[in-house]
């Protein structure tokens, strides 16, 4: 493989799926962060605190929503680094006739091992909701419950590849991933903090969210495959006397 | 004497490229994920924990992406 071309295509893939990210939440997703943010600061004045000036909050969400093209680069260079190393290695392995496909498919994997499945046990919240007193635990059980999706399907992975009969183990696998994830869906505790924020705001900012980061993920299994394609990082052409 | 060129196909990610990605997916989840002020605290100390300016920059993609934010 070339080490260069292939380092060059997953940082170039992921910065453009990070910066589309951060480009499409600024329309999409700000508004309601907007929504939620004011409903926090009139929370603060009511129970009196210092919430500031307007020109400082104005400053603040400036810095904020800035970061948000920022953070969905890195983002994006973060999951495309985690995309193409499973991409290479599973490449023989992944069903479809070109790098879109191939793109396209393991995207599907991943978006619903790392991203739906966490989601629908821990889904994303605006600003006002979650308790400073347990931002530890809750970081933990996300990433507990994002690794088990994840490393599970890993597993699965291999034994796809191991199990010979290849009509029982479309069927085998799909199963067994089912009962494993149900299990610790079942198992995991729920997320200890309330809601007061109304219920619409949060739905939709959840519907916003799921949205820009599944466009996110097939993105880049897009992008990925056609620079797979182009640049063929796993071909390399010596001469030899 | 005459050249050959030979194309040769190989899927085999290097050791170093495995590094490297590996290292870029896992620092990119740490600060956007879940830094609370702990990578500033390597330079400015527990100032960092209350400043939180990779936090706050990072805040709006955290809610986003489901990662609990605070």
């Amino acid at each position: 493989m070339r080490a260069t071309v292939f380092i060059g295509i997953t940082l170039l893939a992921g910065i453009i799926c990070g910066l589309i990210l951060g480009g499409t939440n600024l329309v999409v997703t700000e508004p309601f962060i907007d929504q939620a943010i004011d409903i926090e600061i009139q929370n603060a004045i009511v129970e009196g605190e210092n919430i500031g000036s307007i020109q400082e909050i104005t400053k603040y969400r400036i810095w904020q929503k800035g970061g948000q093209v920022l953070a969905a680069s890195i983002l994006g260079l973060s999951l495309g680094s985690l995309f193409a190393l499973v991409y290479a290695f599973a490449w023989p392995s992944i069903p479809g006739s070109n790098g879109i496909k191939k793109g396209l498919f393991l995207a599907a994997i991943i978006w619903f091992t790392i991203f739906l499945i966490p989601f629908l046990k821990y889904p994303a919240n605006p600003p006002t909701v979650g308790d400073p007193e347990t931002i530890f635990y809750r970081q933990s059980l996300y990433l507990v419950f994002m690794a088990a999706s994840g490393l599970g399907a890993l597993v699965l992975a291999f034994l796809y590849k191991k199990l010979n009969n290849k009509k029982s183990r479309k069927f085998i696998v799909p199963v067994l991933y089912g009962a494993y994830i149900s299990a610790i869906f079942v198992m995991m505790p729920p997320n200890p903090d309330l809601i007061t924020t109304p219920m619409d705001l949060i739905n939709n900012f959840r519907i916003a969210s799921a949205l820009t980061i599944t466009l996110f993920w097939f993105l880049l299994g897009a992008i990925f495959g056609v620079l797979w394609d182009k640049f063929k990082p796993y071909r390399k052409v010596t001469s030899k006397l | 004497m005459s050249t050959v060129q030979v194309t040769i196909e190989s899927v085999s990610v290097p050791t170093f490229v495995l590094g490297i990605l590996s290292a870029v997916f896992l620092f990119g989840m740490f600060i956007v994920g879940y830094d609370q002020g702990h990578l500033f605290n390597v330079v400015v100390g527990e100032q960092a924990f209350d400043d939180l300016y990779l936090h706050e920059l990072y805040h709006d993609l955290r809610h986003v992406s489901g990662f609990p934010c605070h």
